[in-house]
């Protein structure tokens, strides 16, 4: 992580410029003329990018720009909620775990160690194949099956350095009660480092969504960054450039909410300044 | 386990070790063989944890597709089957019994090896469609392990040795850029750039494909493993390089590579494990997009051919034996730490 020049405020300032310009373009993509990703022209199936259809046009004519836009729009709701859900239940658990000590705490980690290491991939194969039409509500339930365990064990981390540092002892000397250590001096201390955490988890349920559906277990409206790359993979010689712009779609939004994550980080700006 | 080991050893072995010439010989196979006692004693630790895990796992499968709404029945027949056909075919399945013995005959049918006929092709076992798609899927994983484990280490060693001078810079950036880069959007455009259109490599998907085949697909599902793996063995080497015996080794004049090599990546071996074990999961469903991308035979083509069947024998032995082939291969990671490093023995 050496990347010289940028420093001070500024610094924190990037990552969220790059996410609100990938927002603006989705945004603009999924309100432009093309209108709605399920339109069908088929006399322009497979066009090459021109004006009318700045991404050129995918199978049956659907035009690129506003299937990716849609797509991308709907993939970061989705991870937004997972993450969101997973910071909920994960942070506070974590950090339960670490002030209670012992058996609790061994216990936590190690559900952390075994469901982080879970094969994701199969438990939504398995889950998604017994539903008869999936849909985002049944790929998001299946996200945040394992999608705390990152955050329980960053907060379970960081917690067991912040427990016996002076300031959380002098509270605990002067008689603040358990609740409030955590509340009050545990919690604030915890929540930029597990924070960061947010866009790394939000990045690999867009990942993810889009595998699931590359490989035909997505959500059933078919409007999904997996179907862009799986078009663009069939007809890999017709037209590549739909496989460059599914790629592009999939590595652009999964590395803008990454740095979407490392905005919230409180040692970003410090880092980088020493540097 | 140490105090075991010493009563069985000859009465004076202690004097014999510091005297003799030969001691050395006798210390090392006692060494030796507490390091196999121990690996043993591990070994049958992560087997039950193991055992544990797979259980939950197809409790899991078991419950999701008998729990979750819908008839099952249905789901495999379609919805313009007639009720009797249904009722044949859950009479197959013995989805007809109560759920505890359907759970019974499940776990017995886990334990037996026995997970029931293939709805789609009757009189083949699940079982046996299942271990014909074994193979393929576990040289493309294992191949993929061994070149990422190769390219990462090999990587991260190049950043800590002075080779590179100030470019050195450069292979941490390029590590962490491909940590950040998904399977999903390079494989299709390197597949696409290499294989259809330079042609400097064979489809993998091909009959004929081969040797070069299976090594660019494995590559492929290598990269962001030996990025991670880059990452990781080159901060734990940062780690250890302060350490004292590195300072011994160099000064009894060995070489960098030398230290680097026969010193500081021993010592840094735990992590290296560590994270490879972590990104098994990541790499099994590498291996399914993969597999679909190629239209390659495996264990993930099979799943997606079951799912789209709904042919749920399949489903379930597929499944479950993918899980369990991930979770022998992470316990072994585990058990490969253990007797490497001292520090995580129990």
């Amino acid at each position: 992580m050496r990347v010289p020049a940028l420093a001070g405020p500024r610094a924190r300032a990037v990552p969220l410029a790059v996410v609100l310009g990938v927002a603006a373009l989705v945004v603009s993509g999924a309100r432009s003329g093309a209108g709605e990703p399920a339109r069908l022209e088929p006399e322009l199936s497979w066009a090459a990018p021109s004006w009318a259809h700045p991404l050129g046009c995918g199978e049956g004519g659907v035009d690129l720009l506003a299937l990716v836009a849609h797509a991308s729009l709907r993939a970061i709701l989705l991870a937004v909620c997972v993450a969101l859900v997973g910071f909920v239940v994960g942070c506070p658990l974590g950090a339960a775990a670490a002030v209670a000590r012992g058996r609790f705490e061994r216990a936590v980690a190690r559900a952390c160690d075994l469901v982080q290491a879970f094969p994701t991939f199969l438990l939504a194969l398995v889950v998604l194949s017994a539903v008869r039409s999936p849909s985002r509500v049944h790929l998001g339930l299946v996200f945040v099956l394992t999608a705390w365990a990152p955050f329980a064990r960053l907060a379970l981390a960081q917690t067991r350095v912040l427990r016996d540092q002076a300031f959380v002892e002098a509270a605990r000397a002067i008689g603040v009660t358990p609740l409030r250590v955590v509340v009050r001096h545990l919690v604030p201390n915890l929540l930029g480092v597990v924070a960061v955490q947010l866009g790394a988890a939000a990045a690999a349920v867009v990942v993810s969504e889009a595998a699931l559906s590359f490989v035909g277990f997505g959500a059933r409206d078919g409007v999904s960054l997996g179907v862009v790359l799986d078009q663009g993979v069939s007809a890999m010689l017709r037209a590549p450039h739909v496989l460059f712009v599914g790629a592009a779609a999939v590595f652009v939004t999964s590395v803008s909410l990454m740095a979407a994550g490392r905005a919230f980080d409180p040692t970003f700006a410090r880092a980088r300044r020493e540097n | 386990m140490d105090r075991g080991g010493r009563s069985h050893a000859p009465p004076g072995g202690v004097e014999r070790d510091k005297g003799e010439g030969g001691g050395g010989r006798i210390a090392g196979g006692r060494v030796a063989a507490a390091l196999l006692g121990r690996l043993a004693a591990a070994a049958l630790g992560r087997l039950a944890e193991a055992a544990l895990v797979v259980l939950a796992l197809a409790t899991l499968v078991f419950l999701a597709l008998r729990l979750l709404p819908g008839d099952p029945a249905a789901l495999v027949l379609g919805d313009q089957s007639s009720e009797e056909e249904r009722a044949v075919l859950r009479g197959k399945l013995h989805l007809d019994e109560p759920m505890w013995m359907q759970y019974a005959r499940f776990v017995r049918g886990l334990a037996t090896l026995d997970l029931g006929e293939s709805v789609r092709r009757p009189g083949t076992p699940a079982l046996d469609r299942v271990l014909d798609a074994v193979g393929p899927t576990a040289s493309l994983a294992s191949l993929a392990v061994l070149l990422g484990a190769a390219i990462g280490i090999s990587a991260a060693v190049l950043g800590a040795g002075p080779w590179l001078g100030a470019r050195r810079g450069w292979v941490d950036r390029v590590a962490t850029g491909l940590a950040a880069t998904p399977l999903l959007a390079f494989a299709p455009v390197l597949t696409f750039a290499l294989a259809a259109r330079l042609r400097v490599v064979p489809l993998p998907g091909d009959p004929d494909a081969g040797a070069g085949g299976l090594v660019f697909a494995s590559g492929l599902l290598a990269l962001p493993l030996a990025a991670h793996v880059a990452r990781v063995s080159r901060a734990a080497l940062d780690d250890v390089a302060r350490a004292q015996f590195l300072g011994v080794a160099r000064a009894k004049g060995g070489s960098y590579a030398r230290v680097l090599w026969l010193h500081a990546l021993p010592a840094s071996i735990g992590p290296i494990v560590t994270v490879i074990g972590t990104q098994l999961g990541a790499l099994l469903g590498g291996a399914v997009v993969l597999e679909r991308l190629f239209e390659r035979r495996g264990l993930g083509t099979l799943i997606l051919e079951a799912y789209a069947s709904r042919d749920l024998p399949v489903l379930e032995a597929a499944v479950v034996f993918s899980g369990a082939l991930f979770v022998g291969a992470q316990q072994l990671a585990a058990a490969i730490h253990a007797a490497v490093d001292p520090r995580v023995r129990r």
